[in-house]
Order: C-alpha cells, then structure tokens, then sequence
C-alpha cells in the first residue's frame, strides 16, 4: 500500500476530484496525505512588486481552494498538509516528489482539445511520464 | 493617420494583445509588448507621435522610480562588501567590454559606443527576483547578495546614463543642487505631507511624487542628462518609505502599467527595424555573448572570492547578465538625442531583448542550484 501521497491542486474540478480519490485512500490505508498548489509567475517581470502583488494574488485562489479541502478531510478524520510553490507545474512537482520521497501522486485529468495536447502536451502527461513514483489519474 | 483616438485604439489594441499574449504563454508583457510594437512598426505603420512619445516618457520615468523604491537599504548595508564589488563589476566589465568592441571593432563614435557599453551593462533586479522566488533563493543570504548586488548593478547604469551625455555647465550644478537637497528632504517630508494628506480619491500623493519627478526630469532635460537619472535616485531615497506603503506603490504600478508603460514599450519595439534585424543578426549575437562573457569575466571570480559553490557562482553571474528595462531605456536615450541612428538602435535593443531571455534560459537548465521545500510553507490541518 502508499504511504505517502500527493495530490496536485490546481483549484480545477478535475483537482478536486483527485483529492477527493486520495482523501478515501488514506482513510483507508492511514497514508500521510499532501497537496501541492503550483503558481506559475511572471518570468521576466519589470519590477518586484509586480511579482510579490501576481503572487499575492495566486496565492489568495490557492489558499482558498485549500481551505474547502481542508473541510472536506476534517469530516473524514485525515491530516492533510498543504504546500504552495512557485515555479513550473511539472518540474516543481517532479523535484518534490524527489525532495520528499513520496510513493503516489495524484492528479485530475485535464479535458484540453486533441489538438492542444498534440501541440502543447498537457501536465497531466508530463507528470505520467516523469514522475519518480506511481501516478494515479482521476476522470 | 490624423484621428487620434483611432491611432489610440491602435496602440491600446497592441497593448491588451501583448497582455493576453503574455498570460497565455507565461512571459512578461514588456518582452510582448516590445514585440508587437515591432510587428505594428514593421507591418502595420504604427505611428510615433508627440503625444505617444509623452506618454512613454513618463512610462519610463514612473517604471524607473518604481523600481528605485524597492531597493531595500537593509539588505544593501548587510550585504555591503559582497554585493557592493559584485554590482561594480557586473557594471564595470560589461560596460568596458562593450563599449570597446563598438569603439575599436566596428569604428562607432565615442559616445555611440558608450550608449552601447551602457545598454549592455544592465541586469534586471525583477527578472533576478522572479527567479529566486521560483527556486526559494530569495529567503537565503547567496539570493539577498544576488539580489543587492543588482540593485548596485542599476545604479551604476543610471548614473552613467545621467553623467556621461550631461553639459557641464551651470545648469547641470542646478540640476545636480536641486536633486540632492530634495534627496535630502523628501524622506523627511514625505511621511508627515502624506500621514496629512493622504488616502483620498483625489490621489494627492500621486500627484505629488509626479510633480517632483517631472520637476527634476525638465531640470535634467536642461542640463542633457536623463530624466531617470533623479527618478531612480528619488525612488531609491524613498524604498524604506515605499517598501512600507505598498498601497500606494501599487497604485502607481497600476496607473504605471495600464496605460504608461505600454506606450514605452510599444515604442521601444516600433523603432527596431526589420531590415537591419535580418542583416545584423550576427552582430547583434555577438553583443550579446561579449555582454554575458565580459559579466562572467567580472563577477564570476568574485563569487569565488566570496566563497560561492561553483554551481552557485556561474548561477549568479549568469542571473546578472540578464536584462531589459534599463537596457532600452538607455539605447531610446541614445536614438531620441541623436547620439546613435535606428540601426544601431535596433542592434543594440534586440541584444538587450536576448539578454533578457538567453542567460536566464541557460542558467536554470544548466546550472540551477537545487530548488529548496522549505517545510515553513507546509500549512498542517
């Protein structure tokens, strides 16, 4: 069984689900359960503060997605920690996973067009093909 | 085009795709705006006029004093020796370096060649700081080195860009008298005329901080030297003042960003021509490289000296090489006081637009030191 799962939180109805997943496997099994919320800043900002405010700003939607996840495992009786980042979605979640040894990652499923994915690639297959540990995808 | 809201529209129009553009694809609205300014200049016969050039001007004097108020003094003091002599050679070399290379290599006058060595001698403190956020570098003591080291970086380009084209004369000791007593004043003045006055709709202390960045702009315009020069000063005068009141800081970024800067922007982009960036392509890389080597040149044997890791040192010289904003506003300077022509202009503004995109591109596929999971940023349920 896992003992250590993370599921990415991106505030999607897809993310939700995922943790929804995660949230009744560690029920079960007594996984430690994490979430990870990624923020994608500006890359070549003109000034600082317009980095810190961009910032700021993810941060409030990330925060309150965690705080109806929050609720949903305090009905359930499970200990969730929640981490928010800033960086790259895939490659911050990948060095994670390596930095905190986790065995599971789970994720939602993005619905991007066919054609989007063949020219852009999503995430979700970034994550599948470069994860260090098992990936779970949740429709 | 004579109907000046239709020639609005189009510039605003320019504006708001860069923005779309730049969210989609995650890169800053400068670098796009820069862009499509060059798409309108070359394809679609934007125009320059008296009003646009206006308003670009007070984009780039408002865009300079924003980022002289968040120079943060204490980390400066903290971090005197290191980031001092990191910033003065990240100045120095690239500058020298350069300027050289246009003077002797391809036969450019003398001050031609000190706008190039000026262009290419900048770093970009954000572009820095939006790195070491994503790699958790801001909260240790090698990213607030970095990070000063920068701020000292800019300084250096701004004063030379306000020294080195000024008349000596009468006007200038004006200019030079009238900046430092209000550098002296202003921080003492400020606090208590804005603690009276403050917080209102009508925005007074907008208003005022604009009055004496104009103030001090025409003083300068008479002396030759830069309007940035004393709006980079004063900011930097202010930053403990601003780094408090973020409120209002922000208030100006917004006014600054919606319809300021991309005028400055646009503009910047409008002037390079596609001609010159196709045949001068060569050129134009190898101000870059002589940029990025004459930085790893100066500063990499200092992060030695200082006792960086290896990895870390080439890192944070790589992360200095970087820059944009000060880099096009020294090379506008050149064009619009007739010091360089528009080929050059486009030669150096495209090695300025590469500097902001190759070195940090390089530094973090290769030689990113290893992203840190503090546990601080755990929040436990």
């Amino acid at each position: 069984m896992f003992k250590k799962i993370l599921v990415g939180i991106d505030g999607s109805t897809g993310s939700f689900k995922a943790f929804d997943r995660a949230l009744e496997m560690a029920k079960k099994s007594g996984a430690e359960l994490h979430t990870v919320t990624v923020e994608e800043l500006p890359r070549n900002p003109e000034v600082i503060g317009e980095l810190i405010e961009e910032k700021e700003l993810k941060n409030g939607v990330a925060k309150r997605a965690i705080i109806q996840l929050q609720e949903k495992a305090d009905m359930k009786g499970v200990e969730v920690n929640s981490s928010i980042y800033a960086g790259h979605e895939v490659k911050t979640i990948i060095e994670f996973i390596s930095a905190e040894g986790f065995d599971l990652l789970v994720v939602g499923f993005m619905g991007h067009s066919a054609l989007y994915d063949r020219v852009m690639g999503s995430t979700c297959q970034s994550l599948v093909r470069l994860a260090p540990c098992s990936v779970l995808v949740v429709k | 085009m004579e109907n000046v809201w239709l020639v609005s529209a189009l510039w605003i129009g320019l504006a708001l795709l860069a923005s779309l553009v730049s969210i989609r694809v995650g890169l800053s609205v400068a670098l796009m705006e820069i862009l499509f300014g060059f798409f309108g200049g070359n394809f679609l016969g934007l125009e320059v006029t008296q009003w646009v050039t206006y308003l670009a001007g007070v984009g780039a004097i408002v865009l300079t004093f924003l980022a002289g108020a968040e120079i943060d003094p204490k980390i400066i003091k903290k971090h005197f020796w290191s980031s001092t002599s990191i910033g003065v050679m990240g100045f120095f070399a690239p500058f020298f370096g350069v300027m050289l290379y246009a003077r002797f290599a391809l036969g450019w006058s003398w001050p031609q060649a000190e706008i190039a060595g000026i262009s290419l001698s900048t770093t970009s403190v954000a572009v820095v700081y939006a790195v070491m956020i994503e790699t958790g570098f801001n909260t240790t003591e090698l990213g607030k080195i970095i990070l000063a080291a920068c701020f000292i970086n800019d300084i250096g380009t701004v004063l030379a860009l306000g020294v080195l084209f000024a008349n000596y004369n009468l006007w200038l000791v004006l200019f030079a008298a009238a900046t430092i007593g209000l550098l002296f004043l202003l921080p003492r003045f400020i606090p208590w005329f804005f603690k009276k006055v403050g917080n209102r709709v009508s925005e007074p202390e907008i208003k005022f901080i604009l009055l004496v960045l104009f103030l001090l702009g025409g003083l300068g315009n008479i002396a030759k030297s830069e309007a940035v020069l004393p709006a980079y000063l004063v900011g930097m005068f202010l930053a403990p003042f601003f780094l408090e009141e973020r409120v209002l800081a922000q208030r100006m970024r917004v006014i600054a960003f919606a319809i300021l800067t991309p005028f400055y922007f646009l503009k910047a982009g409008s002037l390079i021509k596609f001609e010159t960036l196709v045949s001068a392509f060569g050129m134009i890389a190898v101000f870059l490289g002589i940029k990025m080597a004459t930085k790893i040149t100066g500063i990499w044997p200092l992060t030695k000296a200082f006792k960086f890791e290896r990895r870390e040192g080439i890192y944070t010289t790589l992360m200095m090489s970087t820059g944009l904003t000060f880099g096009s506003i020294s090379a506008l300077f050149g064009l619009s006081n007739g010091i360089i022509n528009q080929d050059q202009y486009t030669i150096l503004v495209s090695a300025v637009i590469g500097s902001a995109l190759v070195p940090t591109m390089i530094a973090q596929r290769w030689f990113q030191p290893k992203k840190t999971f503090p546990k601080e940023n755990w929040l436990k349920w």
